[in-house]
């Protein structure tokens, strides 16, 4: 096979869940039908990786310095809401009427993925939470077990300081039934119910 | 051949000792089981809606599983929650990402150790019950470290094999062992003679003994380690290293 051939399958393998198989499919689709999408493919990929960052407030995607939340003056600067991923923040602001300000972790605590305090950006939060005047913190980390962990962890960190700590609530699902809830999540809603 | 892939399923209690995300919404799970020792399995679709493999994976939860396949990765066909059983919370939880680290670390694939994963069970349950954490996880070490044969002769001297005495100084270093030679001044481990036998009988109780045990403990961890760090540490250390004060 041509050394050009090969390099671009094995570049193809770099992506998520594919195998030498599929990304020979790939290159050979690319390189039989479709030359300019894979041109575009190209580009696009060159450009994004070039260009695109961290923002330097909630650590999201953006090729800007800050992203379009955070640089937004209408939102309440002083909520902040932790999500472990840029994927939350789309799915929060899709369905909830939230109007302040995010911070995303990038990730979890999870030791055997080598992710600590430092990698999911806890000192960059410690240094908002020092130089902003942020009066609560909404934890919406994942209901896994590592996205507990994160929350008590930034939950120790903040405690002491004239900040408002809250957790999103979990239990049942709208239109579920109890019978058929898992039991974790029916005991937690159990522990967490509320007066009506 | 045998072509019936339901007669290759094998079923066993586990927990999960770590999982990450696979495709689009499956995981791939790496569970300690009780008599096949530690595997990585797939679990298809276990993030979709609905699947019936919710809240069934989590850390720290006995489930019992089935498993099967033909391909050097087994597919996971069924876990359910071993009922009655809470879960850690708060900073136990980071106590077990330590558990698991260790796990991980020094036990190899496929090398069944029931009586390793009885320890684990009895530490999480223990730690859960509200128990000395310190203590609860010296014994699991020494359990651990005995289960996979790296265990140490803590009431004899390595060499003489004289008995531990209570009263004595001792030292530990990795070639002589226990001993009452306290001479030598090479890398060696300064560990009282009651802290010896407390570890060994289980009945730690004093402020020192339980520093001295963690301080011998670790060395020979860290020995079998490798030089691997444990990431876990940085959960207690680093916590200081935020100061939010302006």
């Amino acid at each position: 096979m041509s050394p050009l051939i090969e390099q671009l399958i094995s570049a193809f393998k770099c992506l998520p869940g594919v195998g030498p198989k599929s990304a020979q499919r790939m290159a050979y689709y690319l390189l039989e039908r479709d030359k300019q999408g894979a041109l575009e493919l190209a580009q696009s990929l060159q450009m994004a990786v070039e260009k695109i960052g961290h923002c330097d407030m909630c650590r999201a995607f953006t090729e800007d310095e800050r992203c379009e939340i955070c640089s937004n003056t209408a939102r309440h600067s002083n909520q902040l809401c932790i999500v472990e991923t840029p994927a939350d923040i789309l799915a929060i602001e899709q369905s909830t009427d939230y109007k302040g300000l995010y911070f995303v972790l990038m990730g979890h605590l999870s030791p055997l993925d080598g992710m600590g305090p430092s990698e999911i950006g806890l000192d960059i939060l410690a240094k908002r939470l020092a130089e902003e005047s942020i009066n609560e913190i909404i934890l919406a980390t994942n209901t896994t077990v590592e996205g507990e962990a994160t929350a008590h962890y930034i939950a120790e960190m903040v405690a002491g300081e004239d900040i408002k700590v809250t957790r999103i609530a979990h239990g049942v699902p709208i239109g579920g039934e109890l019978e058929y809830v898992n039991g974790s999540t029916l005991s937690h809603a159990f522990s967490g119910r509320r007066e009506v | 051949m045998n072509s019936d892939p339901v007669s290759l399923n094998k079923q066993d209690k586990a927990y999960v000792l770590h999982s990450r995300p696979y495709k689009n919404t499956s995981m791939i799970i790496e569970v300690l089981t009780r008599e096949h020792g530690r595997m990585t399995l797939v679990a298809k679709g276990a993030k979709r809606a609905g699947s019936p493999f919710q809240g069934c994976l989590e850390l720290f939860t006995p489930i019992f599983i089935a498993w099967g396949g033909r391909s050097e990765m087994k597919t996971l066909y069924k876990a359910e929650v071993i009922s009655g059983s809470g879960n850690l919370a708060g900073d136990l939880i980071f106590t077990g990402f330590y558990l698991n680290e260790l796990i991980m670390y020094l036990l190899h694939k496929h090398e069944a150790h029931a009586a390793l994963f009885d320890a684990y069970q009895d530490c999480l349950n223990n730690l859960q019950a509200g128990e000395d954490t310190e203590l609860v996880l010296r014994y699991f070490e020494l359990r651990l470290l005995n289960e996979l044969g790296y265990g140490v002769s803590l009431d004899h001297e390595l060499q003489t094999g004289e008995p531990v005495q209570a009263d004595k100084q001792y030292t530990y270093n990795l070639e002589a062992g226990i001993s009452s030679d306290t001479s030598s001044d090479s890398a060696v481990l300064n560990i009282s003679g009651d802290t010896l036998l407390a570890l060994s009988a289980g009945e730690i109780s004093t402020e020192r003994q339980k520093s001295e045990a963690k301080r011998l403990l670790r060395s020979i961890l860290e020995y079998h380690l490798e030089g691997r760090p444990i990431k876990t540490r940085e959960l207690f250390t680093q916590k200081k290293k935020f100061p939010l004060s302006h």
